[in-house]
């Protein structure tokens, strides 16, 4: 069994009169790529600073790699990279020499330095400021900060903040090798589909309290039915055809597409029966409902 | 490890514009003053050597180097302390504006370390610009100038021979850096209660021309209150051309000037050991 390097013990911490997190207990295991999902001012990042040690709990305490970060903190976070929201860097200075700064605490070797900027693809922009570099390029930039002295854990605070498509691959792939690379990583979001593309486990907090954890595949399971966009041609044949499919149930029909919902397993023979009648799909985008799940679970009550 | 994080924190000093602007307002103020001084020296001369024929037979030139920095370190001295909150306010208020705290306090190095460092780098440039004001004063006045004895006024008319005056600059640049780490001690202080580099630098600003005021005017209420403000003691400077040296006042002004510091360093470790970093 996995050992747990990261366990999260009743923390809260308030800012005034606000409880900001509340008697949170999380526990995170070796190797794995732990989400750590709610919506925005759910408290995510403050339990992030809270790991960090870089605000002090009002009660409660991280235990990281077996040691309490507000008794031992420079032992329990020797091990640990973070990138908190968005990077930030000293501007006027160049990226291999906020790197080094970095090295200069006692982080990583100046060889080092050359490997991260290979893996994060800046090699070749080493030398310049990083005020001419692009979002997706500090944000690049950061991860490869959090990498420099082999963390075993990786803590990402919405890391894909901010980026365009091609920067959130990106960083994506990065999250990948890094997990391929054994390093744990534990990824806050509020973007759903982030986590559930790159999470295997996860925890869902709301107005600092934990609402839900659990592997993501036992967590869809419960809402094992998708809401399927599709977008066909001729569109009332297409509403014709799925009527007559036991596993499809139509939910909204428009004049330019039907939503159903259809089991993930389901979704293949969908399509393909569309096709074989002769109906002209071009789209087809399936959500999941694990939004709807997320919404339920951390909707406030305005009423 | 403490000279690697003092690096790092001269490193990110040198990365700044507002670092040079210290070494520029100087690098140029100086030789432009000292310029002024060749150019139109004979009208000063005039004015000095005027009250001393009344009383002596003044035989070659009193107005020199030694003169100029004199005459440039009494006008320009309560203007110093800007030039060192300009970096003094920034180094750690600075660092939370950039959010760039929440990376460098997240490796395990102890917050005290990384303050202890800060301050360190603000007393190293401190005297940086104290040694290049006294470089582009001393130095470059000299050289342009040249040298010779030197007349202060103080309780009277005092002539300081040529070979004691370097020793007197040489202690009175040494009380002026004492003295600026006080000033930039103080900006430091409020660079830790803060997330912006201009609070410190107006914060810092503010208590010394209120002490100055404090310290200057001559008022019966002020006077009683006029010892324990440090800014009383921030011209310790001329004390170094009084004739005898006055040590025993020097030494009680040092006192002061350290149990300030020392006030002000206490603070800003305890506020910076509990801070939240939230930017």
């Amino acid at each position: 069994m996995s050992e747990v390097i990261l366990r999260i013990e009743n923390l809260t911490k308030s800012f005034k009169d606000r409880k900001v997190v509340d008697s949170l207990n999380l526990e995170v295991t070796e190797g794995e790529v732990f989400g750590f999902l709610g919506p925005n001012g759910a408290g995510k990042s403050t339990t992030i600073r809270l790991i960090l040690s870089l605000i002090k709990p009002d009660s409660g305490d991280v235990k990281i790699f077996g040691k309490w970060v507000t008794k031992h903190r420079n032992g329990s976070l020797q091990n640990v990279g973070a990138l908190i929201e968005e990077a930030a860097f000293y501007k006027n200075l160049t990226a291999r020499r906020n790197l080094q700064i970095l090295v200069n605490l006692g982080g990583g070797t100046n060889r080092r330095i050359d490997e991260v900027l290979e893996i994060v693809r800046l090699i070749d922009r080493a030398d310049d400021k990083v005020k001419t570099y692009s979002h997706g390029m500090k944000q690049r930039l950061g991860i490869a900060q959090a990498l420099l002295h082999n963390p075993k854990l990786m803590i990402l605070d919405e890391p894909t903040s901010g980026l365009d498509p091609h920067g959130i691959k990106e960083v994506r792939e990065l999250i990948k090798s890094m997990s391929d690379d054994g390093i744990t990583v534990f990824l806050s979001s509020h973007l759903l589909h982030e986590v559930e593309q790159s999470c295997s486990t996860m925890a869902i907090i709301n107005e600092g309290r934990l609402v839900v954890s659990g592997k993501v595949k036992d967590l869809l399971k419960q809402t094992d039915l998708f809401t399927t966009e599709i977008q066909a041609q001729p569109i009332e044949e297409a509403v014709s055809v799925i009527r007559q499919l036991d596993f499809v149930k139509i939910v909204v029909v428009s004049e330019e597409s039907i939503k159903v919902s259809v089991s993930k397993d389901d979704l293949p023979n969908l399509t393909t029966v569309l096709v074989e009648k002769g109906i002209k799909v071009s789209a087809i985008v399936p959500r999941s409902s694990l939004e709807d799940f997320f919404l339920s679970l951390t909707v406030r009550d305005d009423g | 490890m403490m000279w690697r994080l003092v690096k790092n924190e001269l490193i990110k000093i040198s990365g700044k514009r507002r670092s040079f602007i210290g070494f520029i307002v100087i690098g140029i103020l100086m030789p432009l003053i000292l310029w002024g001084f060749k150019v139109g020296g004979s009208q000063v001369y005039r004015e000095i050597t005027e009250q001393l024929q009344e009383n002596f037979i003044v035989v070659g030139s009193v107005f020199n180097g030694f003169l100029a920095t004199y005459i440039v370190m009494n006008f320009l001295w309560v203007h110093i302390p800007f030039l060192i909150t300009l970096v003094a306010g920034d180094i750690v208020a600075g660092e939370g504006s950039a959010g760039t705290f929440r990376i460098y306090l997240t490796r395990p190095v102890s917050r005290g370390k990384i303050l202890l460092s800060k301050l360190l780098a603000t007393y190293i440039y401190t005297a940086a610009l104290i040694i290049f004001f006294a470089i582009m004063s001393l130095g470059l006045g000299s050289l342009w100038l040249g040298t010779g004895d030197l007349i202060v006024f103080h309780k009277g008319i005092l002539i300081l021979p040529s070979e004691i005056a370097w020793m007197r600059f040489a202690l009175s640049f040494i009380f002026s850096i004492g003295v600026m780490l006080v000033v930039a001690s103080l900006c430091f202080m409020f660079s830790t209660m803060v997330n912006n580099g201009i609070g410190p630098i107006i914060g810092a600003m503010a208590v010394i021309f209120v002490g100055l005021a404090v310290s200057n005017l001559p008022l019966d209420f002020f006077e009683k209150i006029r010892p324990y403000f440090f800014t009383t003691y921030i011209d310790i400077w001329k004390e170094a051309f009084y004739d005898p040296i006055p040590w025993r006042e020097i030494g009680k002004s040092i006192l002061i000037l350290v149990i300030y510091t020392a006030g002000f360093l206490g603070v800003s470790f305890a506020v910076f050991s509990r801070k939240d970093i939230l930017t």
